[in-house]
């Protein structure tokens, strides 16, 4: 019996070893061979996103933050504002400057002071959905029109990098303004803007923004990456899928389920079949994503009334 | 971008301004710091008090190994990447190479931006891990220490060599042992243990020592300021003190992430 034990299990790490080999010679082979069974080399259908987790106020020093994780994917988000002079042509608008990082922590691809090539890219696409898909009125940043606004230094950094960047970075970014508490603020004898600490009883000057701490956030952007593979359609795909997968398409949703985006960065062509197979798919995400924002956001209005 | 870069040269954080007053209430709080004997800190700790550390391993699943550790208000992550092939650019070596690189969020400090003066960071820690690691098991190859601090809230650097040491250990990189950082400040003629942002601010000196406790050797030693004999003796073998007190935990999350895998 003790000899038929170990022949077991001696089989059993061998053909352990012969799936991670095979896995690892033949990746796409090994994925092929998945799909055909309508599965996942995670175990995952091929139309469900990993789990997403959703944490407010993960920075202390900052004025609005989130940390995010879809599935191993982690994002941490964070806002600084500080005053500025608004320029010529909207002297009555604030203004977002979005950077996105990628440190070398996050995945091994990425070396120190040469940044990712794929860093800029998602920085553009975040500042252009964030300004075009409405969710932000630029107007409430505004202090003293033509004088006095803010600027949102928006500064979203990649902890652990697995697939679906940009799905996991526009998560944490509205996440974080849902957090956004905007400070106090008086004007100084000589005209300059500053804080006010907690003691409001007893300020000399009158506060500028006593009525406006929250931003209003209208119409938010939700986004769901698809790798599409022959006939197969691989909604938010790890980092494993994406290398394999030279094919992707990522579509932007808003509150009222209207594409603000779709973008496809090369690869195969694609009917059109396919790509409203993906929005039907990212409706089904915008609406559970909601959900778990929701109920962070109440927890945390929960946690500060008490 | 350009539209934003040409709109952040006229930002300025809207803090408040010093006055008179504020200048008599620090040179007040400075002398009593120095000259009292006992006073409560910020936070409610005693002098030879550390703040409650949290350290997990396995944070970032995309490295060999990492860590995260968050002492207070500091939060530090760390990533090993490696053995992997060195850069063709460097020469052939019988021995492995240690590679750090420490890196500051823009968020980390109150004021933003303010992470990127500590250039120096990844040196010293190069050289804290360096005796700790055995480079001839990997020869011809690198390990990448990667470390980001996502909060500065004071003794950063002694925080970034114990996550780094953790990390290393979950990597799976053989080292002779763990290293732990402890770091003290002075005031006056007294030591305060682990010091915070607004306590570093206000020192008059500070050590910090890189030990590895099982084999009773400091990998390295910092001061700044001005020391008498005594006084840095004292408060060498604090840190040390300390720094075994940390090991215990280190291990104890080795051993806990040891059983998870199993």
């Amino acid at each position: 019996m003790a000899a038929e034990a170990q022949a077991t299990a001696a089989g059993g790490l061998a053909g352990e070893m012969e799936v991670e080999a095979y896995r690892r010679l033949f990746p796409l082979a090994f994925l092929e061979r998945h799909l055909r069974e309508s599965v996942r080399p995670d175990a995952r259908r091929p139309a469900e996103a990993r789990p997403t987790t959703v944490a407010l106020a993960a920075v202390s020093s900052a004025h609005g933050s989130a940390l995010v994780r879809l599935g191993d994917t982690a994002m941490l988000a964070s806002i600084k504002l500080e005053v500025m002079s608004p320029s010529g042509e909207a002297p009555d608008e604030g203004s977002i400057a979005v950077e996105f990082h990628m440190p070398p922590i996050c995945s091994p691809l990425v070396r120190p002071g040469r940044p990712a090539e794929v860093a800029p890219v998602i920085s553009k696409n975040l500042e252009d959905i964030l300004m075009s898909s409405g969710m932000l009125n630029l107007k409430e940043l505004c202090l003293i029109s033509g004088k006095a606004s803010w600027l949102a230094y928006l500064d979203v950094y990649c902890l652990n990098a697995d697939g679906s960047l940009f799905d996991a970075a526009l998560i944490s970014a509205v996440a974080a303004f849902t957090h956004l508490e905007i400070p106090l603020v008086s004007v100084g004898d000589d005209g300059r803007v500053f804080t006010v600490g907690g003691n409001e009883g007893k300020a000399k000057y009158e506060l500028v923004n006593r009525e406006k701490r929250k931003l209003t956030i209208t119409n938010v952007p939700f986004s769901l990456t698809c790798a599409l593979h022959k006939d197969n359609v691989l909604a938010d795909p790890t980092a494993e899928e994406e290398s394999i997968i030279e094919t992707s398409v990522t579509i932007v949703l808003d509150s009222s389920d209207q594409i603000v985006s779709i973008q496809k960065p090369g690869g195969a062509v694609t009917s059109m079949t396919t790509i409203k197979e993906c929005i039907s798919l990212a409706k089904d995400r915008r609406r559970k994503l909601r959900e778990i924002l929701m109920d962070n956001v109440e927890a945390m209005e929960v946690d500060q009334t008490d | 971008m350009s539209a934003a870069a040409a709109a952040t040269d006229g930002t300025y954080s809207p803090a408040a301004a010093a006055g008179e007053k504020r200048r008599e209430r620090k040179e007040e709080l400075r002398r009593h710091l120095a000259e009292d004997a006992d006073w409560p800190r910020a936070d409610g700790r005693s002098f030879h008090d550390c703040r409650p550390a949290f350290m997990q391993t396995g944070p970032t699943t995309a490295a060999s190994g990492s860590a995260y550790a968050e002492f207070g208000k500091t939060k530090v992550i760390v990533s090993v990447f490696g053995p992997r092939e060195s850069k063709k650019a460097m020469l052939y070596s019988d021995t492995g190479r240690l590679n750090c690189n420490v890196s500051y969020t823009t968020f980390a400090t109150p004021i933003r931006g303010q992470g990127m003066d500590n250039k120096e960071y990844s040196a010293m820690l190069h050289k804290a891990l360096e005796g700790a690691v055995m480079l001839h098991t990997f020869p011809k190859t690198t390990v990448d220490v990667f470390a980001l601090v996502l909060e500065s809230g004071g003794s950063d650097l002694p925080i970034i060599i114990s996550c780094a040491s953790l990390a290393l250990a979950d990597a799976g990189i053989m080292i002779y042992d763990l290293v732990t950082s402890v770091s003290v400040s002075c005031f006056g003629k007294n030591i305060i243990i682990d010091p915070t942002s607004d306590e570093e601010a206000w020192q008059d000196g500070s050590i910090m020592v890189a030990y590895m406790p099982a084999r009773k050797e400091i990998t390295q030693l910092t001061l700044t300021g001005e020391w008498s004999d005594g006084k840095i003796t004292n408060a060498v073998e604090l840190c040390m003190d300390a720094c075994s007190k940390l090991c215990d935990i280190l291990r104890e999350r080795l051993k806990d992430a040891a059983s998870l895998a199993e």
